[in-house]
Formats: structure tokens, C-alpha cells, sequence
């Protein structure tokens, strides 16, 4: 992988959560306390500069997203509450949304079309937000009593009314959040568009432990989620039958996952390096290879993932991670990434549904863009 | 009701007996033909038994401990071994080490060690997270 495929960004000792500006200019990221700060790339390419500090929120903000069409910042925090931000001038103005949550509020997400957002939280519950014209007003209809757990993560159908949530008692939900007066009764949506707000479409019972980072596929014909036992799970046909698949993969396990395209879905999480899962011609899904591996070996064993120095410990030598690498030798970890990755986000181009590229964060308070476009290896599955 | 339901699962416990009787007598001929992996497998396969029945879990694990502690050459082992078996022979291996007997920790902490290079910190991961498929 050549250098400029890769760009590594130093923000902050530790990120959170990120989101880009609609023309990928400016990125919003929280350095892991209750602030979040818009930076602007220089137009040379090689430093940023810190534009706006948002501070409204009293804890840490767990979930950013900037809305494409609309260019608003809806934040989601520990505090209970929600922000949306809109820019009016060179300020960015906010407006409280009281989410009526009783726990930290842990991811939020826009809808598609932009007139909903959806924060998942740890009261068990999820919020669906929308507008309210007559009373400017964002409010909040919560979808109670179908989680067990906290809500971790939450993804929309394209169709703008389809919500999938993961949760920590293992399942991954697809909900129906219709809303009237600002969802319209769409005949292309089909059935899906007849349910209630609030009806549970399906419960996926496949992780026997936390179940993390879901997402769709750009058609949303296809679902994936991670379990925190090292395992992906891919769902078709989502609906009264589902077709499951479970991926069991050799190293720790994703926080967060992505689909570049209907055959090839990229995951992120504690080993620190991104991992390219990818479906065949049947639509077998199995892993492929990881990304940023072409680095020096010599920093696979210093940095290791996380825990692989306390194995070597335990082994009472620190070999493990050469080991590894004598396995397959062209891996090595911690290159990129020094430390879990918990947010990965696309870089849509501009209109199309095409996405080539995408970013990391971590907790290494790295930002890191990827280049899948000259990987050739991969060209057969965008 | 629920005197119905634990019948049939004894009843299901007492075929399960049956089956891992007549599968430690295989690992024994197994072993005494020196085929360890072959009766390592055999061991493996069908586990864990599908049921919440601690005797048969018990029974179970005998039958494996036994095909465990003839292991002699680890790496060989590993060169016959289907990456099939490496999630269900973790768990047994962490059964081993809940012991506390000094040679069976020793003889599992042996194949920990090899196993773990091949199969990743996933396969441990795996055997940790679940509570439900337990050996």
C-alpha cells in the first residue's frame, strides 16, 4: 500500500467519535471530554486548524453526526442530552433536544432524508428526533421496552423508516419508525412502510454476547453486525425469514463496521487494524485481509494490540506477537492505529453512492483516512 | 408440566450417556492403535453436548481429558488438527485449567500456548464470551 493511500492525523490524545463536513473539508471530532472541535484542513494539505469549540454539553459526547444536505451537527452525550447545531454566520447556533432519557445517551445517527435522527442510549431505549414546525421544536418519541440492554449502536435503512439497533444483551433489532406528518406512505417502500412507530420488524438472535456497531448495506438488502466474541454477523432477506451468516475471525474483537460496497464490508475495532470482510460469488462472506499491513515489522511486536503483551507475560516471554508475525508474515499491528478503533466513517463522493474512501478513529486520538481505489486485490468486490 | 419436561431431559441425559460411553470406548481403541489426534477428534466431535446436564458435561469432559493428556507431540498434532476444533478444544482446554491438577494444567497450558498462535486471541475471545454453549 503506498503512502499516500494512508493519511494519519494527530487531533488529540484520544477521539471518540468523528464526522465530516458535507465537502469532507472540516471534521468534527470529540477529544474525549464534553466538547467538540471543528477543524479545517489547511488548502496545502498539511496542517489543520481549529475553527469552533462546541461547548454545551455537561459529559462526554459519545455520538457526532453532520447531516449532507442540511449541514446540521446533532451531538449525543452522557449528559442525557442531544444538540443540534445549525451554522448561521461564522457561529454555530445550538438547539436543546430533551431526548427524556434517564441514562447517557450513547450513539446518534440522521435518518437519510435528514428529517429524523435516532440516539441509542443507555436507559434501554431508543429516541427517534424530528422537527416540529409549528412549535420550533426537536421532539423526541422514545421506543421503550424492547431492549434489554443498552442500545449501542443504531443504523437507517435507506428507506428512511427501517431502524436496525445493537444492544448489549446480545441482539440487533429492526424497527419500523414511522412517524406521521413527517413519513409519507411510499408505495416503493412496500410492506415496511404499513408498520407502526415503534413495531419490532425482527430480533436477531445470533451474538451470545454484546453486540456492536450494526449497519446496511447501500441497497439495504443486507445487514452486518459485530459480537464482542470476535465474530461478524451478516443478515440478508431481513424480514420474517431471515438468512443469517456468522464469520468467526482470529483476533479481537470489531467495535464498529462499515459496507463499501453490497459485496465488501469493512470492520474496525480492538485490534486496532481494519479488517475487509467480503461475500463471494454465492454470497459466502469470509475475511479477507487486513488493511495497513505493509508497515516494519519491527512495530508488530513493540505496540501489539492490546492485550497480546500481557499474553507474552503470561507465557513468561514476550514472543507472542513475533510469533504472529512468523504465521503470516506480512502482518503486523499498531502501524496505523495504536490502539482500539471505535468509529469508522465513509467519505461519500460527491452525489454518488460510491465510496472509495473513509475514516478511522481511536483511542489513539488518530484520525486516518483510507484509499481502497488502487488496491487491486479488492476491485473485484466495489 | 415442568416434571414432564424434566423427564424427557433426563431421559435425553441418559442417551447422551449412552453416546459418550460409546464414545470413549472408540478413544480407547483409538489410543491404543497410537492415533491420539484421531481420538482427540473423536472426542471433540459431538461437543459440547447439547444440554444442560452436568453429569453428561462431566462425562463428557473425561472422555476428552483423556484424549487431551495422550497428546504427546503438540505441533503434530496441529498439523492434523481442522481449524473446525479449535473453538470447542479452547473450552476444554480452560475446563483443564479449572482443575487445579498440576499435569493436566500442565499438559493444557502446552497446547493454550500453540493453539493460541494458531487460532488468535478470537478463538479465546469466543470460549470466554460464551455462557450458553458451555463444556
Amino acid at each position: 500500500m503506498a503512502a499516500q493511500e494512508i493519511s494519519v492525523h494527530q487531533l488529540a490524545q484520544c477521539i471518540t467519535c468523528h464526522a465530516w463536513s458535507p465537502d469532507h473539508s472540516m471534521i468534527a471530532l470529540c477529544p474525549n471530554n464534553n466538547e467538540v472541535h471543528i477543524y479545517k484542513l489547511s488548502p496545502d494539505r498539511t496542517n489543520w486548524e481549529k475553527l469552533h469549540v462546541l461547548q454545551k454539553h455537561d459529559q462526554l459526547v459519545s455520538g457526532i453526526d453532520w447531516s449532507l444536505r442540511t449541514n446540521r451537527i446533532v451531538t449525543a452525550s452522557h449528559d442525557r442530552n442531544s444538540y443540534v447545531w445549525n451554522q448561521e454566520g461564522s457561529e454555530w447556533v445550538p438547539t436543546l433536544v430533551i431526548l427524556r432519557l434517564n441514562r447517557a445517551a450513547l450513539c446518534v445517527q440522521w435518518s437519510p432524508k435528514e428529517n429524523k435522527f435516532a440516539v441509542g442510549s443507555g436507559a434501554k431505549t431508543v429516541c427517534i428526533c424530528y422537527y416540529e414546525q409549528d412549535n420550533n421544536w426537536w421532539v423526541s418519541k422514545l421506543i421503550r421496552k424492547k431492549h434489554e440492554s443498552s442500545v449501542t449502536s443504531v443504523a437507517w435503512h435507506p428507506n428512511n423508516i427501517l431502524l436496525a439497533t445493537t444492544s448489549t444483551d446480545g441482539k440487533c433489532r429492526v424497527f419500523s419508525t414511522f412517524i406521521k406528518g413527517v413519513d409519507t406512505r411510499d408505495s416503493k417502500a412496500g410492506s415496511s412502510s404499513d408498520s407502526r412507530f415503534g413495531e419490532q420488524i425482527v430480533q436477531l438472535d445470533l451474538s451470545i454476547s454484546w453486540a456492536f456497531g450494526v449497519k446496511w448495506s447501500p441497497s439495504g438488502n443486507t445487514l452486518a453486525y459485530a459480537g464482542h466474541n470476535s465474530m461478524i454477523y451478516f443478515v440478508d432477506d431481513v424480514g420474517p425469514t431471515p438468512l443469517a451468516q456468522n464469520v468467526a475471525f482470529r483476533d479481537l474483537p470489531l467495535r464498529d463496521v462499515l459496507f463499501v460496497s453490497e459485496k465488501m464490508v469493512i470492520g474496525v475495532g480492538f485490534d486496532c487494524s481494519p479488517m475487509v470482510f467480503a461475500a463471494d460469488e454465492r454470497g459466502i462472506w469470509s475475511f479477507i485481509k487486513y488493511l495497513g499491513e505493509r508497515r516494519s515489522s519491527l512495530s508488530g511486536s513493540k505496540h501489539g494490540s492490546q492485550i497480546s503483551g500481557a499474553f507474552g507475560k503470561f507465557y513468561g516471554q514476550s514472543k507472542l506477537g513475533a510469533s504472529n508475525d512468523a504465521l503470516e508474515p506480512s502482518r503486523s499491528r499498531g502501524g496505523v492505529h495504536e490502539n482500539c478503533i471505535n468509529c469508522i466513517v465513509p467519505l461519500k463522493e460527491g452525489g454518488s453512492s460510491r465510496i472509495r474512501r473513509f475514516s478511522t478513529s481511536g483511542l489513539d486520538g488518530r484520525v486516518v483516512i483510507w484509499d481502497l481505489e488502487n488496491q487491486e486485490d479488492l476491485s473485484q468486490y466495489l | 408440566m415442568a416434571g414432564a419436561e424434566d423427564f424427557v431431559e433426563a431421559d435425553n441425559a441418559e442417551a447422551i450417556i449412552t453416546r459418550i460411553e460409546h464414545k470413549s470406548r472408540k478413544i480407547e481403541s483409538l489410543l491404543k492403535q497410537s492415533k491420539p489426534v484421531e481420538a482427540l477428534k473423536t472426542a471433540l466431535e459431538g461437543s459440547p453436548p447439547k444440554t444442560r446436564d452436568e453429569r453428561c458435561k462431566s462425562a463428557n469432559w473425561i472422555a476428552v481429558h483423556r484424549a487431551i493428556m495422550a497428546i504427546k507431540d503438540v505441533d503434530g498434532m496441529f498439523s492434523t488438527l481442522d481449524p473446525e476444533y479449535y473453538d470447542v478444544l479452547m473450552k476444554y482446554l480452560y475446563r483443564g485449567l479449572s482443575t487445579g491438577d498440576r499435569p493436566t494444567c500442565d499438559q493444557c497450558l502446552r497446547i493454550h500456548e500453540k493453539l493460541t498462535e494458531k487460532a488468535g486471541l478470537g478463538c479465546i475471545l469466543r470460549t470466554l464470551a460464551d455462557t450458553v454453549n458451555t463444556v
